[in-house]
């Protein structure tokens, strides 16, 4: 979710020279698209996740049905993980229901576990064109003229996503709503909390609040749950991919809404409230022409004060990456201070006009 | 004790020179870093500057809040932070919005530190 900044290396198996991991991707990729040979002209790292590795692959397919230049992304993981989110294989079979429900993603094309190549679970899918980069999209002037209409895009995306309903045989591997709701959700956040070597009394007040309003269960869907600005690729004005589907499950439809809408993801325009592009109005309008479902704005503040809480703890937890696990990482390690930010957001929204006199 | 420039004197100046001189010089693929070593400097500066004054600050708060004069800052916030878990202070009484003013003097004060920009950018002055 956030960018590490972190020069990274090939994808690696212990012992393994880099020709033979070369050699058994090419081989992974001849035998997935059935072409009789692949030629691998570039293998490049991707910046993104801090928890999944990317590579551009580049790659000339002879027979089969993708016979010709081929231009990739492989998808694993990194070595250190901060969250729970699912495997490579679950994620995958998250982008194929994605794809087929006509979500704007990058095709999914081949998924295997053999170790040979990355020694962990991976997935390819085409590469699409374009930046994700939150702050060049929020603070490029060129770009705002249109942003209204790709946040009303991106609501239709949403519903679409939305539009994926349990029981689905092929995500069966998604925990049920009943054990990821916003219950087991509250109890996570005081489990690290509470093994958190600092106080944090703002969060613990927001926490409180989120058990004392806890809004009634709705039907589950399919949530994105890392919806926002930055993982979405525009190429120019035009929507190319939605990216990251790593943490996908069950969950309240206004959780992705309240998730996009957060603070936390507006990045240069905290004035735009829908990740810093538009205002609500227009993304929430392509959200609710495309469900056919409103939004209720009472359900979306719960979730935005549970995603700023949220977002406090993922900072809290990449720094602990380096306070507790010694990763000798800067972007991490100042990603801690951010909690404070959304601690700040959380009084604005829970105590509006309540900064006391000479604060 | 200390010599001149201060601490926070020089981290300044580092820093100005860091930004301005040699980040013409590094490959665009060292800015990101860079600057994230600009930030972390900026954030020690301001530390450097506001001393201790803000932690005594809340220190007195807890202690009004609590009418406790033995125990230090952490032992309170700890305190504090079971308190609104438990749901303490929520009957409207007075301690409640004394409870709530150090949340966000707390949290002002940390952010003048680490980002007055943000702090900003919500009209905070």
């Amino acid at each position: 979710m956030v960018d590490t900044g972190s020069p990274r290396s090939e994808p690696r198996v212990a012992g393994a020279a880099a020709e033979d991991r070369r050699a058994a991707l090419a081989r992974f990729l001849a035998e997935a698209s059935g072409a009789v040979a692949v030629e691998l002209t570039g293998l490049t790292p991707l910046r993104g996740g801090a928890i999944q590795e990317n590579w551009a692959v580049d790659a000339r397919f002879s027979g089969g049905a993708f016979a010709g230049e081929q231009r990739l992304v492989l998808r694993t993981a990194a070595p250190t993980g901060v969250a729970a989110s699912l495997g490579r294989l679950e994620e995958f079979a998250v982008l194929k229901a994605a794809f087929a429900a006509g979500v704007t993603v990058p095709e999914p094309l081949w998924a295997t576990d053999d170790p040979e190549i990355t020694g962990k679970p991976l997935f390819t899918m085409r590469r699409v064109e374009g930046t994700a980069a939150a702050h060049r999209i929020t603070r490029d002037a060129a770009l705002d003229p249109a942003l209204p209409a790709i946040a009303e895009r991106l609501g239709r995306e949403l519903a679409w996503i939305h539009a994926i309903r349990p029981p689905r045989a092929d995500l069966a591997f998604l925990a049920p709503y009943e054990e990821v709701g916003p219950t087991q959700q509250i109890a996570g956040f005081r489990a690290y909390l509470d093994g958190h070597p600092t106080p944090r009394p703002v969060l613990e007040w927001g926490v409180r609040w989120l058990e004392t309003h806890i809004p009634p269960l709705s039907d589950p869907v399919l949530c994105h749950h890392d919806f926002r600005t930055g993982n979405y690729m525009l190429d120019g004005t035009a929507l190319t991919g939605i990216l990251d589907w790593e943490f996908s499950g069950w969950g309240d439809p206004h959780e992705d809404i309240g998730w996009f809408c957060c603070k936390g993801w507006r990045f240069a325009r905290l004035d735009r409230e829908a990740g810093g592009i538009a205002d609500r109005a227009r993304f929430y309008q392509g959200y609710q022409s495309e469900s056919g479902r409103s939004v209720d704005p009472r359900r979306v503040f719960f979730w935005e004060v549970l995603a700023s809480i949220r977002w406090a703890i993922i900072a809290l937890q990449q720094s602990d990456r380096y306070m507790i696990g010694g990763e000798r990482n800067l972007d991490l390690a100042l990603t801690g201070r951010r909690a404070t930010e959304c601690e700040l957001e959380i009084l604005m929204l829970l105590d509006p006009g309540g900064v006391p006199n000479g604060a | 004790m200390r010599d001149l420039p201060t601490g926070s004197a020089l981290l300044a100046l580092a820093r100005d020179v860091l930004l301005n001189d040699l980040m013409p010089l590094l490959p665009p693929a060292a800015h990101l870093e860079a600057r994230l070593v600009a930030n972390s400097m900026a954030i020690a500066e301001h530390e450097a500057i506001s001393g201790a004054a803000p932690a005594q600050r809340i220190l007195h708060e807890l202690q009004e809040l609590y009418g406790e004069r033995g125990e230090g800052e952490e032992g309170l916030m700890r305190r504090l932070a079971c308190d609104l878990r438990a749901g303490a202070f929520e009957e409207g009484e007075p301690r409640e919005r004394h409870a709530h003013e150090i949340l966000w003097r707390l949290t002002i004060a940390k952010l003048r530190d680490a980002n007055p920009r943000f702090l900003n950018a919500n009209g905070f002055s």
